[in-house]
């Protein structure tokens, strides 16, 4: 079951064509495996694979050169950016891309939707009964939430890790779901892992949006003691977040838990004892992997528990607020995260579409526009997350409710924040940026944007 | 009359105008062509024109400046051309 | 009763059409030192073109050229323009006798920036002048003049004069930018400025405005004071009362009246936010 090289590992394996291989994104973009395993199939020769990752980060350029030559046939991912994003939507694939979201894949992967052959784990450290941790070891990563369940049902189980111990106490992986050990020198640069520490934005519009989002959640009345709190990884998210800690400092109020990717400012409330649990299925950056390493109520979860859609335990259904991006957003409340106004792919749900459906309040932070071209559109390029779980947008120019929200309505109908309808927002938009002539999309079709109950939501197009 | 005048920027919002004497050539790049070029195009063929502007190349290199920006650096850039703005 | 006054270089399009973003209570475009001689006119068309086309919410002022020639050419490019007045940089008596006659004597609104030693010694003149609603203290240029550094004792007697003077003739008083990033220490500057009486501060970047508001906005306490006592006054109907042992007359209730109306004009929303 220890293998001392990847080329050992293959050789004890059954790997046939079209076989569905797995990998998950904690590495980011420091990731040692994907690419070397990867090549390794190709070189034996591996044609026609289903390639199911969890995301797609700029570095794993071996894709293409699957693609290219016929090894990967259809891939499966939640989230994808960079050259392979761009080669994609110039060359296509044989087969085809499903998008899907973070809660979507565990409900797949639990209900036998997806069927994985084998897993290829990239695992920080493992100990010798195949336990393993993201926790510790020289490429630590924090919480594993993206690949347990591959673990506890794929064929095969394969982990490949440079940190071998004895025994690990508070193990992410269950050492009974794992086939086999590849110990390697190295799965990953620790500079590529973490992006350092990440900051609160410093933009002018970005902290005017963030003030905004925070005179809203004041006045939303759901600032309450045992209030919980999702936000994400980007420089506006992290300034509402550390507004929002503020708050409960000042208020004196304790949050519940705080869900998602996890990041320095996140873990400050929890060491401060102003939220009491963090439910971490991503850590973002350095204080965020020490943090879950040696505090008790900074946990790791796994996808499923986090936002799979059947799973009644899943956290996010106690979520009350989550602060959200958007590339693109429509009349209707549609938000589009996944492509350009070209249709190229720039990202992906992630978890945006399952805990703006799961949370009592779904606020979209975005400026108005992008150099010229407004946020806002008649109808967006594509739908990651559909309008009827979004319930505000707030620009630096004014917030919007969604119509269906008539409560919110109702409480915001008297205050000073410049709350209007999205109509009259994108209006205000259009004044100064003129229209923008509507993009057709291309005639090539490459795939399908589902959501997380697996229904089919956007078609995604390719230009080659 | 100068030979080649240029104004504006390539930071984000703004546009950088060259005229210089030629046959009535307007050369646009601009980072919204996909949704603003013929708009565009439009809007610098007019001020061309309300200026009398004849036997001049234009070359627009444009980062998303909104209507009155491409506007103002273009009529600087024709005053400047003709030799009459204020400095 | 502005407590902010954001200055954006006229020759930037990004901050031209985001001028009433940020929050400013006013907005000072700039066609002085911030705008090179070689795109001077270039600020001049961006701004009119701009405010031609654009409704923008906050009072807008220009600081024009001290020059005569330059000064001249910045009064033609506004002259059809919604804006709220100028800021004179330099001011001397002499600066605005040339503004009023290249302004041709129409009505105007004028911020005197006291930047000169010579100033110091014109503050009758340059207070009582016709245009004249306001004195700005520029400390930047004050200091460098002298040929010190700006700091809270160096700016010390500038700032009561300027306060002093502006008191005394009835206009309105606003502080020094501040000119490094570190924020704590603006925020300080500008809760320093308040307590001394001066109205409001000037901000050299977007992102010092939301400090500076912050600072000239009162307190709760006196918000609370002052309800208490527009609400005792027009109980009573009376202009003289004593409330909590303080003696409460007209400026009292003035005062009080005044600084409501600011707090209603300038509430974002959101409890005690602002």
């Amino acid at each position: 079951m220890f293998e001392t090289s990847v080329e050992h590992a293959l050789d004890n394996l059954t790997l046939n064509d079209g076989m569905s291989v797995s990998f998950h994104h904690h590495l980011r973009n420091g990731d040692g495996i994907i690419n070397t395993v990867l090549e390794k199939l190709y070189a034996r020769n591996i044609q026609g694979m289903h390639l199911f990752i969890s995301a797609i980060f700029p570095s794993y350029t071996s894709i293409i050169d699957g693609i290219k030559n016929g090894h990967i046939h259809s891939i499966t991912t939640n989230y994808m950016n960079g050259p392979v994003a761009q080669y994609i939507y110039e060359h296509g694939l044989k087969g085809s891309l499903t998008m899907q979201t973070h809660g979507g894949r565990a409900r797949a992967i639990k209900e036998g939707e997806s069927l994985i052959d084998i897993a290829f784990v990239a695992a920080p450290t493992v100990d010798m009964a195949g336990n393993a941790s993201g926790a510790i070891g020289k490429s630590a990563c924090g919480s594993l939430g993206y690949v347990m369940e591959d673990v506890a049902h794929a064929k095969t189980v394969v982990c490949i890790t440079d940190t071998l111990v004895e025994t690990i106490d508070d193990p992410q992986i269950d050492g009974r779901d794992v086939d086999m050990v590849v110990h390697v020198d190295s799965i990953g640069d620790p500079r590529g892992i973490v992006s350092g520490t990440l900051s609160i934005t410093k933009d002018p519009i970005g902290l005017k949006i963030a003030r905004d989002a925070k005179r809203f959640l004041l006045q939303s009345g759901m600032i309450q003691d045992g209030v919980s709190f999702q936000s994400g990884a980007g420089g506006i998210s992290l300034a509402i977040t550390k507004e929002f800690v503020n708050i409960l400092n000042d208020k004196n109020l304790t949050a519940s838990f705080f869900t998602g990717g996890i990041t320095a400012y996140h873990v400050e409330a929890l060491e401060k004892g102003l939220v009491r649990d963090l439910y971490d299925v991503q850590c973002f950056d350095a204080a965020a992997i020490e943090s879950i390493g040696k505090n008790a109520h900074h946990r790791a979860i796994s996808a499923d528990m986090y936002a799979n859609p059947l799973n009644d335990a899943r956290h996010i259904k106690d979520l009350d607020i989550v602060i959200l991006g958007a590339a693109e957003i429509d009349c209707d409340f549609n938000v589009n995260v996944t492509t350009d106004m070209h249709h190229k792919i720039i990202g992906g749900s992630g978890g945006h579409s399952d805990t703006a459906e799961d949370s009592k309040l779904a606020i979209i932070v975005s400026p108005l526009f992008k150099g010229r071209m407004p946020l806002i559109k008649k109808k967006v390029t594509t739908i990651t997350t559909p309008g009827e779980h979004v319930d505000v947008l707030i620009t630096e120019r004014g917030i919007a409710i969604n119509p269906r929200r008539r409560d919110l309505i109702e409480r915001f109908k008297d205050s000073h924040l410049p709350v209007m309808s999205i109509e009259m927002l994108l209006e205000k938009a259009h004044d100064l940026s003129g229209e923008p002539r509507a993009i057709t999309p291309p005639e090539k079709t490459l795939g399908t944007v589902e959501s997380r109950h697996g229904k089919p939501l956007a078609t995604l197009f390719r230009k080659g | 009359m100068a030979k080649t005048i240029t104004v504006g920027s390539l930071e984000s919002s703004d546009c950088m105008i060259t005229l210089k004497e030629g046959t009535g050539n307007v050369h646009i790049e601009s980072v919204v062509a996909a949704a603003f070029y013929d708009h565009i195009e439009t809007l610098v063929r007019r001020v061309l024109k309300t200026h009398e502007v004849r036997n001049v190349d234009l070359t627009l290199e444009d980062r998303g400046a909104l209507d009155y920006a491409i506007e103002a650096r273009l009529i600087a850039a024709i005053k400047r051309y003709k030799g009459d703005d204020n400095g | 009763m502005a407590r902010s006054f954001l200055f954006i270089p006229g020759n930037v399009p990004r901050m031209l059409q985001n001028m009433d973003v940020f929050e400013a209570d006013a907005v000072i475009i700039d066609f002085e030192d911030s705008v090179s001689a070689s795109e001077k006119e270039d600020a001049r068309l961006l701004t009119e073109r701009f405010l031609t086309f654009h409704e923008v919410s906050v009072d807008v002022y220009i600081r024009i050229n001290a020059d005569k020639a330059l000064m001249k050419a910045d009064l033609n490019a506004i002259d059809s323009l919604p804006i709220t007045g100028i800021v004179l940089p330099k001011a001397s008596p002499d600066t605005l006798n040339v503004f009023e006659y290249l302004n041709e004597y129409k009505p105007c609104h004028v911020i005197a920036l006291i930047e000169t030693p010579d100033a110091f010694f014109k503050f009758e003149e340059i207070a009582t002048h016709t245009c004249v609603k306001g004195l700005f203290l520029g400390g930047v240029d004050l200091m460098h003049a002298l040929g010190g550094t700006m700091s809270k004792e160096t700016l010390s007697y500038p700032r009561s004069h300027v306060l002093m003077a502006a008191r005394a003739h009835g206009l309105y008083a606003i502080d020094t930018p501040w000119t490094t990033s570190d924020d704590d220490a603006l925020a300080r500057d500008a809760a320093y400025a308040a307590s001394l009486g001066f109205d409001a501060k000037a901000a050299i970047h977007p992102n010092q405005v939301h400090p500076i508001n912050q600072a000239f906005m009162p307190s709760v306490k006196r918000i609370e004071e002052a309800k208490r006592i527009v609400a005792m006054h027009e109980k009573h109907g009376s202009m003289r009362f004593s409330l909590d042992g303080q003696m409460i007359d007209k400026p009292v209730i003035d005062h009080a009246k005044a600084l409501l109306e600011k707090v209603h004009t300038y509430q974002s929303g959101g409890e005690n936010d602002v």
